[in-house]
């Protein structure tokens, strides 16, 4: 990685006895999409207000490319911010919006005019600048919100957020939207969700914090399909967790028991013989069949059509649950409550789980 | 048509209420008109001998003016006081702003008679009796709560990021509360005024106990006309406030719709 253009150390912040961020660590490359995701109370927004500088750090550094600052109020870091109710001023215009930042900064009115015209036409709002934000929907307003924060060019633009205040279709509409934006300026972005489609669908790099601290960063095909431990593999996406024995084997190939099935797993994690694994097993990794066609017996328990897959919640003897995902176009076998089932799956599907 | 007994007692009842409320303002309307030179109703004929003199003497076009100026000055301090105030709470929006917004109020909660003998005492002390300064002072103090109270309503729906939003955008702490939160506090700061204006050109209380000759207000000059001269231009006085009410709140009704 080349310079990255904000550099994170050590972070660390405390509201009483709980460290919203405990130590957190983190590099951003110029040009990144980067987002943060967690549930509610991961200090994934607590780490936004710092890198903006609504709040100070208890402990730790933040440089942008390499010049410290820590300790900078947030009108001078030059950082854009999207909010998640839009935050517009309700007594300006569109166009005196997204004017603000540069009527701040002195320029001279024929430079607000086009580059307002400029912001503006970026995000297909044009028609509406001389409308009061109270006249606008909320996809609008978020809108305009995008392009007040950019029209000044910021350092980084910061993102809070933004979408989940709109409704579902919309919400895609304006994913693909970002991206593109983000494709066509080269701004870094740093964007906070809990919603793990939006990260997966629009990031460069997804870092997952909970309880303050990194659980695991990186781009959003490594985390899917390797997950670190099992807040990730559960919070990204769906798992499956199965307790195994390694029974024999070396090397990258294992032969594991559980419950008296046998399987060869293939992974790279290193393994000894005799050790107890957690697996975590994505459920379209799953293979369905008739009772005998795969090693794991077991008893259709529910059912749910999800229109283009087709989720069989399947119980196996001694009370495991498995959630089989499959595409509805597989006809071979119609899964019912109560059909006796077997599962079986790839020998490089399950991830080996650091131990919790 | 049968009408029910029923329906009668209720509107006779409502009509009855109306003319309590209403019958004690509209009778200095014949008295301003009146042609004796006491207060009482016409004898002989209507005559504007009243409104002629309140337009005439100067103690009061003086008392009518002193009570202008010094609620337009008390409307103008409590209304910066009570804005700024109200947006530093708004800012803060914790338990100490709370407990801050509570003493402000009191002083619509304590007794006028009450709080004016504190006036009376403590401006003694400063030398403030019977100065415009003491009256322009108390009067503010009486007037902060009802403009804090209205900027505090314009501003309870303001998004609480746009401070954030603001100042990442590049505009310092005084540059936001310029640009962003007074202009939102607007109206609110407008009704605050007009409330403060209203509190200080109405008051008696405090003024009885605070000053002596040197400071003459319309509602004292009103208050010592019926005790000593029962002058009937008290009632003149009376009726053009009325009238000046009515257009005002008329042109604020016509306004709005």
């Amino acid at each position: 990685m080349n310079e990255p253009i904000l550099s994170i150390k050590n972070a660390v912040k405390r509201y009483g006895p709980v460290n919203a961020l405990d130590g957190v660590n983190l590099d951003v490359a110029e040009g990144e999409f980067l987002t943060l995701l967690g549930p509610s109370g991961s200090g994934k927004t607590t780490l936004l207000s710092a890198i903006a500088g609504f709040i100070a750090l208890d402990e730790g550094q933040l440089a942008l490319r390499s010049a410290d600052i820590t300790g900078k109020p947030p009108e001078h870091r030059d950082f854009g911010m999207v909010f998640q109710g839009y935050a517009l001023f309700p007594t300006m215009t569109v166009r005196e919006n997204v004017g603000f930042p540069l009527k701040i900064r002195k320029r001279s009115a024929s430079e607000i005019e086009k580059r307002v015209n400029e912001a503006l036409e970026m995000v297909q709002m044009s028609a509406f600048a001389d409308r009061m934000p109270s006249q606008l929907s909320g996809g609008q307003q978020q809108r305009i919100a995008l392009a007040r924060a950019m029209s000044f060019d910021p350092q980084i633009l910061l993102l809070d957020e933004p979408l989940s205040a709109l409704d579902k279709k919309l919400r895609a509409d304006l994913q693909w939207e970002l991206k593109d934006l983000h494709q066509k300026l080269g701004v870094t972005f740093i964007y906070v969700t809990h919603d793990q489609d939006e990260a997966l669908s629009m990031s460069d790099r997804i870092v997952i914090l909970k309880d303050g601290a990194i659980q695991q960063e990186g781009d959003p095909n490594t985390l899917y399909d390797q997950p670190r431990n099992r807040f990730v593999a559960d919070f990204l996406g769906k798992s499956n967790f199965l307790e195994a024995a390694v029974v024999a084997g070396s090397g990258a190939s294992f032969q594991c028991e559980t419950k008296g099935a046998a399987f060869t797993l293939d992974t790279q994690t290193p393994c000894r013989e005799g050790e107890t694994i957690t697996l975590a097993l994505r459920p379209e990794r799953l293979r369905l069949g008739l009772p005998g066609e795969e090693f794991v017996p077991g008893t259709v328990k529910q059912v749910s059509y999800l229109g283009e897959r087709c989720q069989v919640l399947v119980t196996r003897e001694g009370g495991d649950e498995f959630l089989v995902s499959r595409p509805t176009w597989k006809t071979d076998i119609t899964p019912t409550p109560g059909l006796q089932v077997s599962i079986g799956w790839d020998a490089d599907a399950p991830v080996v789980l650091a131990p919790a | 048509m049968h009408v029910s007994a029923f329906k009668i007692f209720f509107q006779t009842g409502a009509w009855l209420v109306i003319a309590f409320l209403v019958l004690p303002i509209l009778v200095v309307l014949p008295i301003s008109f009146t042609d004796t030179s006491y207060i009482g109703l016409p004898k002989e004929g209507l005559s504007l001998q009243h409104y002629a003199n309140y337009f005439t003497d100067p103690d009061w076009l003086n008392a009518t003016w002193t009570s202008v100026w010094v609620g337009l000055v008390v409307a103008t301090c409590a209304s910066v006081l009570g804005t700024a105030f109200a947006i530093g709470c708004w800012f803060l929006s914790d338990r100490a702003a709370m407990v801050a917004r509570w003493i402000l109020i009191t002083p619509i909660l304590v007794p006028p008679v009450v709080q004016s003998l504190g006036f009376y005492r403590f401006w003694v002390k400063l030398g403030l009796i019977d100065t415009h300064v003491g009256v322009i002072l108390a009067h503010t103090l009486l007037a902060l709560p009802y403009v804090s109270i209205s900027v505090f309503a314009a501003l309870s729906n303001l998004d609480r990021n746009l401070p954030r939003a603001a100042r990442s955008l590049g505009a310092s702490v005084m540059q936001t509360v310029w640009a962003v939160v007074v202009p939102a506090a607007r109206p609110g700061i407008a009704t605050g005024f007009i409330f403060a204006f209203i509190v200080s050109f109405d008051e008696i209380v405090g003024v009885l106990f605070i000053t002596v000759r040197n400071v003459q207000t319309l509602p004292k000059m009103i208050w010592e006309g019926i005790q000593d001269n029962i002058d009937p231009t008290i009632a003149a006085v009376a009726t053009l406030l009325i009238v000046l009410t009515l257009i005002a709140t008329a042109i604020g009704v016509l306004r709005r719709t």
